[in-house]
């Protein structure tokens, strides 16, 4: 189900969704306040994410290097150059896409997933570059006392800031949506069914995928700038190698290349680290229990959804949900996932593409 | 001119781990393919196991019994990676090889903790060549290298097992209408390329002390010394690593050795890049 094909009421409960994400901020309690924030930023890089690895069959393993390149710019701009808090916002999107488009050009042309490698590769650059250019990145100690965002001649913080990191977050969930119904989403669409195929009909296979991979480098350069702005620090601590495997875990639990699926797998995971690492710190808890526990939980979603529900754990559950209450299934106008696109030919030859379930799939 | 000899032998001896572990990718990848990002693991698995075992037996027995176990682990990720379901895309088995990958860490996050492990090398004397210093690792790391680069490309090419093996990624159902199992195949495989990688490790820990979080490291250079032969190529892959080796001990010791892991890692985006050009061009 695609969004052109919504009906009135399923694009009423779309856009009452879109104002109670936006208006929640001023219900909740400063702690949470940072937490939902966080959300916002991470929903942004997920939406990303979620169609590259859903319409390109691509996965990076370097978004997390996006959304701290984004956050540097940003912060770097900000302090060391002394430019308007705004411009530098727009900045971190624009030069996280140009890096991005420099290094895909090369990667989505070959066979295999040589982006995953290089997009990992990509992330240890950047985090020990940050370590060697101390003069300008802060080094281990990083960038203290960032100015504040400044939007005319207020400076949002608290409930307010979190309201316009989900109002972006919101923008790039639409535009996602229309880019999917878009002519360039049905190129996309065709690529997800069968390269072959769409090449044969005159799409550029390489060019599409590239365009998304910048799109999506963009959406995390984004989120990235948000991040400084929310803290007015930085530090290399924040964004470890294991921050690019959250985004493919919040996609794995949302479903490949669904906009709806990567805001709920993003909420959904930042609950459940939020979670583990209150429990990771109780007394009693070895030294090393957080990061044992958020990497093991990490690591087990992986393998279970990859293994057993291949469209994402969201649209499995919102299948069994319809399964066991049918009358549900009218109601619930905009929870499904686009059907899960990425599979490649090799794959395509043994099973149906775009199986009713996946629990249906040939063991 | 020494110290020029001096960065290509500590290259080559580094260039062989790399080769190994992409040895290890090009096995798995040839066989089932998809890319397995559990490589680096196997090594530093091996290499914190045996240094654990060593504080208690022989160095050489507790080796043996870290090489044995990875082995055995190895043939586990495989079974997980496309014996429970069959039928996985090249891209969900790299995601599922990445969740063991982060279960691998967290379990030995938990046993081994966060210090980088090591030993000693097997002769605490190095050799003096010309003044330059050629520690006897290095030769038994390269030795082992190119003993097993030479067997496997043997067994690929001439025997029966190993035309199954190609035949089987070629295609899954081509391979079963002829009557090979592909899931044991499959196994067997990862197995293999878990016994490279340990081994690679066992040898590499005393030159370059591991960590629960080393595996990275190891699995993008292994990456980069199997992306020279596209992935495919046993002799391309040890090329590859030996050439990633040497050019990142010459460059670190020539430009400046605080850039050393960004110069690695650019080399290899590099590799990539020409192999990209090469690839899309005959393409």
């Amino acid at each position: 189900m695609s969004a052109t094909r919504l009906r009135w009421g399923g694009r009423a409960a779309l856009a009452a969704t879109a104002v109670a994400l936006v208006a929640l901020p001023w219900q909740l309690s400063l702690p949470d306040q940072s937490l939902y924030t966080q959300m916002g930023q991470y929903a942004i890089v997920a939406i990303g994410l979620s169609l590259l690895m859903g319409f390109a069959g691509q996965v990076s393993f370097g978004h997390g290097a996006f959304y701290m390149l984004g956050a540097y710019v940003a912060g770097v701009f900000a302090m060391r150059y002394h430019w308007p808090t705004l411009a530098t916002l727009v900045l971190a999107p624009v030069a996280t896409a140009a890096v991005a488009g420099v290094l895909g050009l090369p990667l989505l042309r070959l066979r295999g997933h040589y982006l995953a490698f290089a997009t990992l590769a990509v992330h240890l650059i950047f985090l020990s570059l940050v370590f060697a250019w101390g003069g300008v990145t802060g080094g281990e100690i990083g960038l203290i006392g960032l100015p504040k965002l400044k939007i005319g001649s207020a400076y949002p913080a608290g409930a307010t800031y979190a309201a316009i990191v989900w109002a972006l977050a919101v923008a790039v969930a639409l535009v996602s949506l229309a880019l999917v119904s878009s002519r360039a989403g049905r190129a996309l669409r065709a690529i997800a069914a069968n390269e072959r195929d769409a090449a044969a009909a005159g799409i550029d296979v390489a060019a599409s995928k590239l365009r998304l991979f910048v799109l999506s480098a963009g959406y995390a350069g984004l989120a990235g700038g948000l991040y400084t702005y929310q803290l007015q620090y930085l530090s290399p601590d924040a964004f470890p190698v294991v921050l690019s495997v959250q985004f493919v875990v919040m996609i794995a639990i949302g479903g490949m290349g669904s906009v709806y699926g990567a805001v709920f797998g993003a909420i959904g995971i930042t609950l459940l680290q939020h979670e583990l690492s209150i429990l990771g710190t109780r007394p009693g808890m070895p030294l090393q229990a957080p990061k044992v526990l958020a990497i093991g939980a990490f690591g087990l979603i992986l393998v279970v959804v990859m293994l057993f529900f291949q469209r994402g754990l969201l649209p499995a559950l919102v299948d069994l949900t319809r399964r066991i209450v049918p009358q549900l299934a009218a109601a619930e106008p905009v929870a499904a996932a686009p059907s899960a696109p990425g599979e490649e030919e090799r794959a395509a030859e043994q099973r149906s593409l775009h199986g009713p379930t996946d629990s249906g799939a040939d063991g | 001119m020494t110290a020029f000899l001096q960065y290509v032998v500590t290259g080559v001896s580094d260039g062989a781990a790399y080769a190994l572990v992409g040895i290890g990718l090009v096995i798995v990848f040839r066989t089932t393919n998809a890319l397995n990002f559990a490589q680096g693991v196997y090594a530093v698995v091996a290499g914190l196991t045996t240094s654990v075992l060593a504080l208690h037996m022989p160095i050489v027995l507790a080796a043996l019994i870290a090489i044995a176990l990875t082995t055995s682990i190895g043939v586990v990720t495989g079974l997980i990676t496309i014996g429970i379901r069959g039928d996985t895309t090249p891209l969900h088995s790299l995601i599922v090889t990445l969740g063991l990958t982060l279960i691998a860490e967290s379990a030995e996050l938990l046993i081994f903790g966060d210090a980088p492990h090591s030993y000693a090398s097997i002769a605490r004397r190095a050799w003096n060549v010309h003044g330059v210093r050629v520690q006897p690792q290095y030769v038994l790391l390269l030795g082992v290298t190119l003993a097993v680069t030479l067997g496997l490309t043997l067994l690929l090419r001439y025997t029966v097992v190993g035309n199954a093996l190609v035949a089987a990624s070629d295609s899954l159902r081509a391979a079963r209408l002829v009557g090979i199992d592909t899931v044991t195949f499959g196994a067997v495989a990862f197995g293999v390329a878990a016994l490279l990688g340990a081994i690679g490790g066992v040898l590499l820990t005393p030159l370059v002390p591991l960590a629960y979080d080393s595996d990275l490291n190891i699995a993008v250079n292994g990456f980069a010394a199997a992306a020279f032969g596209g992935l495919i190529s046993v002799p391309g892959a040890l090329v590859g690593g030996l050439v990633l080796g040497m050019a990142e001990n010459l460059v670190v010791g020539y430009v400046n050795p605080q850039y050393e892991l960004t110069i690695a890692l650019v080399i290899m985006l590099v590799l990539i890049g020409w192999r990209a050009r090469r690839e899309g061009a005959t393409a």
